[in-house]
């Protein structure tokens, strides 16, 4: 499956990847496997975000929300009903999929900063009831220790479905983006206007980017249900969100791979400087500023610049 | 009088006056926000940063002062020059290179800014709650309608919120710098072209818009407990308001600070468990109805 | 073929478009010209649905296409190139009109066959068609202003269009590529029999190729006709020179 996305040397590297993501339960102490789901489910989340941000050019500034929607209706779901815990699984991502066809539906018709904040502004509606709503949703202490099936309970069980899951979502979405949908959507990022005078419905293929992105964000949360157990508002709170922005800004928005990238740094980057000082936003702050100085296009399209001098110029702003 | 009551119910006219002054400190906050917004094009999520370092510089200054009214007072202003020394720094050494980016980058640069700011905050006033004492002129209760009580202190908000949108007209329509502002609003080009160094006249605007998040967070002190993450919710509802205001429109600023704290207050007279979602539900409502704003925007 | 009937359109009660008419036939080439400002870009906009007329009709074979989307206006087989250059920036040659075929074809909405598989024919003929198959594989950031413009018809060539709208298509361009794309106008009209419409403000091209010009004088249209009778109408002279002692040309 990786012929697809990667040639020659690249090749050689992804099935090493490959080989070692598998093999790390043999080597790592419980602590680090669970650190290396999150990058995983994290990094699923920054790519499903970078489907419409980076290749729809779409302002989704709250896209936690369907994250933590999916988490919660998997949750719930296990919680509160005696269903197949697989079922529950499907569950989440398809009802975060249904509130990205609700939201997209009312916020298409605006454009660009009028999107994003009309979305912030549904999303924190979102965010209020889960918080508030202690009856249904516990409220800020969130569900804890949810039932889970055996095979899942232990970390590794844990781990290799999280990492079998990300790599069959991966794979869907670089489909995607190489399909004639993705290259649609594309031509919509970088002229929506042309993109209407060559026949496209700009708003319906947004639409459909908008639900795919939920849902795979929708199993970004569910995933993370499978690996912590627990859920809490703080998914989805705007914060998170541009968290998940700047992961795909840190690894490269022009770039499939970027955000798992730009996930994998945070991530490891914060468990590191969380071992020795209590002020990680602080570093995160700081580091921020130097990418959006120094590398605008992020670690993959810098590295990119500097393969292919000459071949791909930084964008000519008009 | 009575006759106010046999229409409104003094529940309902209380609340009213309540979110009144809710509307007053969200109004000083977004209107600085919204002149940023259609000056500089800086989606500053640093502001909500900003409201609450004022908050806090409020507290220090009170407290030195011995927490009685000149404390009070001299808060009121140092803390929004305070603010405004720190946002000018920010300005002339990171924004100033950044103003040809675009919207994505702006704001993700701001929330760095908000991320370090917030940190800088816990590391120089730590985590605790602190409270800011009302000073004793508008300690007490004042009876509005020959019998409603209402804090005296709001009442003080409910006056300085008029006085400051008056002065920020002034400003921005009468002052040379306001003139250069709102033409460099709709072209930048064209502005520098003649002559003006428009830089300058960006880090003014900037510096104004952040001086009044300060005053907002000054104002606001004494009613609430200063805490960390106070900026959190405070900068969604400023956006929103500058959204559902129209960009960069001082009025629209006022008109949504006024729809939003008083759908607010009289939402939980409604539903008290989840009164906060009116106002959420009625910027949805007006930008179905209205993408771009109520009034004219200056983009 | 097109029809414009007294349409009009204002923007902040500035008067872009006022009352004007238009009438092309099919296999026909016909300019538009007229001082800057004078409502070309805007009629254009009006025709294609980028705009919404304040009141009007704008007919197509017969059928009202008034108010239509863009890319509705597109599916009945109207094409247009756009002034300033208005291609995808971060995506190649070949790609940019790709987009443009797969839309046309309706395949944009498939998600999982690779693009790569796709139209190639097609694209590689239009491109070739265009003389831009040698470089096909280049960002169009990389490309030089003209061929950014012929690429531009190319897109519109990729909607297998009936009826071309080519706004200044040789704005900016140098004389050797000038002449290039003058023959490439006339080659789609000739072999391809497409009906063109186009702006332009070089007079020798106007009349090099032109079987009718409009006239467009702040807003409105004054007159329309063959190149003779525009070359030494009177009114045109009066709008377009200020001065009436001279024939153009």
């Amino acid at each position: 499956m990786l012929q697809s996305m990667l040639r020659g040397k690249g090749l050689i590297w992804g099935y090493a990847g490959l080989i070692i993501l598998f093999l790390l339960p043999l080597i790592l102490p419980r602590f680090y496997i669970y650190i290396v789901s999150i990058i995983l489910l994290t990094g699923l989340l920054a790519t499903s975000l970078n489907l419409v941000l980076g290749y729809g050019g779409i302002f989704q500034f709250h896209h936690a929300v369907f994250y933590g929607v999916g988490a919660y209706a998997t949750a719930l779901m296990l919680t509160r009903t005696g269903l197949s815990p697989w079922i529950s699984f499907i569950v989440g991502p398809i009802v975060s999929a249904a509130l990205g066809l609700i939201m997209g539906m009312i916020c298409i018709r605006l454009s660009k900063l009028y999107f994003a904040m009309l979305q912030i502004s549904l999303g924190s509606l979102v965010w209020i009831i889960v918080y508030r709503w202690y009856s249904f949703t516990g409220g800020d202490d969130g569900i804890h220790g949810i039932p889970l099936p055996e095979i899942l309970s232990s970390p590794n069980g844990a781990y290799y479905f999280t990492l079998i899951i990300t790599l069959i979502c991966f794979l869907i979405m670089y489909k995607i983006v190489k399909s004639p949908f993705g290259s649609a959507l594309q031509g919509i990022r970088d002229n929506p206007v042309r993109s209407e005078m060559i026949g496209i419905n700009v708003k319906r293929h947004q639409l459909l980017a908008l639900i795919i992105a939920g849902f795979f964000a929708g199993v970004a949360g569910f995933l993370f249900v499978v690996v912590d157990t627990t859920v809490f508002p703080d998914m989805l709170f705007w914060t998170l969100s541009l968290e998940i922005c700047i992961m795909c800004l840190l690894g490269g928005w022009f770039s499939f791979f970027g955000p798992m990238l730009g996930a994998a740094i945070i991530i490891v980057l914060r468990t590191f400087v969380s071992t020795f000082t209590s002020y990680w936003t602080l570093v995160l702050g700081i580091l921020m500023m130097f990418v959006i100085f120094f590398l605008p296009n992020g670690v993959l399209g810098y590295v990119e610049e500097k393969l292919h001098k000459g071949l791909i110029e930084p964008v000519i702003k008009e | 009088m009575d006759f106010i009551y046999t229409i409104f119910p003094p529940k309902v006219l209380s609340q009213v006056f309540v979110g009144l002054s809710r509307t007053t400190i969200l109004f000083i906050v977004s209107s600085g926000l919204s002149l940023i917004l259609g000056v500089l094009r800086i989606p500053n999520v640093a502001h909500g940063s900003l409201y609450m370092i004022g908050a806090f510089m409020a507290f220090t200054i009170s407290k030195v002062f011995g927490g009685g009214d000149i404390g009070f007072w001299l808060a009121l202003i140092g803390a929004p020059l305070g603010v405004a020394l720190v946002s000018l720094i920010a300005e002339r050494g990171v924004f100033q290179f950044l103003y040809e980016r675009e919207h994505l980058m702006l704001l993700l640069l701001t929330f760095a800014f908000s991320l370090v700011f917030g940190d800088l905050v816990k590391i120089v006033w730590g985590a605790e709650y602190k409270s800011v004492p009302v000073p004793q002129v508008f300690q007490g209760f004042v009876n509005l309608f020959g019998g409603l009580p209402f804090p005296l202190y709001n009442l003080f908000l409910l006056i300085v919120g008029p006085i400051v949108a008056v002065v920020l007209w002034l400003i921005v329509n009468k002052t040379k710098i306001g003139k250069i502002a709102r033409a460099a609003a709709v072209d930048r080009e064209m502005v520098g072209a003649v002559g003006i160094n428009v830089s300058w006249v960006f880090a003014i605007v900037f510096v104004i818009g952040c001086l009044l998040a300060g005053l907002g967070g000054a104002l606001v002190a004494p009613t609430v407990s200063v805490t960390l993450g106070m900026d959190h919710t405070l900068i969604i509802e400023a956006f929103l308001i500058v959204i559902m205001g129209g960009l960069g429109n001082i009025w629209g600023a006022l008109l949504g600070a006024l729809i939003f704290g008083l759908s607010q207050s009289l939402g939980i007279l409604i539903w008290s468990q989840f009164g906060i979602v009116f106002p959420y539900a009625a910027v949805i409502v007006v930008l179905l109805f209205r993408p771009t704003g109520l009034l004219k925007s200056t983009w | 073929m097109l029809e414009v009937k007294s349409i009009s359109k204002s923007f902040d009660g500035f008067k872009a478009v006022n009352n004007a008419n238009l009438e092309v036939e099919k296999g026909e080439i016909v300019a538009v010209i007229g001082p800057n400002g004078a409502g070309k870009t805007t009629l254009f906009n009006l025709i294609t649905g980028i705009l919404k007329p304040d009141n009007g009709k704008v007919f197509f074979k017969g059928e009202d296409i008034t108010g239509l989307h863009p890319y509705q206006v597109c599916r009945k087989r109207i094409s247009r190139s756009f002034q300033i250059v208005n291609v995808f920036q971060r995506l190649t040659v070949f790609e940019n009109v790709q987009v443009s075929v797969l839309s046309r074809q309706k395949k944009t909405w498939n998600l999982f066959t690779p693009s790569t598989k796709l139209v190639i024919k097609e694209t590689n003929e239009i491109l070739e068609s265009v003389g831009l198959i040698k470089k096909k594989n280049r960002t169009t950031a990389l490309l030089s202003h003209g061929d950014r413009k012929v690429l531009e018809i190319a897109m519109a060539l990729g909607g297998n269009p009936e009826f071309l709208i080519l706004d200044e298509p040789t704005a900016g361009m140098a004389p050797e590529e000038t002449a290039r794309c003058i023959e490439l106008i006339k080659h789609l009209s000739e072999k391809l029999g497409l009906t063109i419409l186009f702006c332009e403000h070089d007079m020798e091209i106007v009349f090099g190729i032109a079987n009718r010009i409009m006239v467009m004088v702040r807003g409105a249209t004054i007159v329309q006709g063959g190149c003779d009778e525009v070359r030494c109408n009177q009114a045109v002279q009066d709008a377009y020179l200020g001065r009436s002692d001279v024939c153009l040309m």
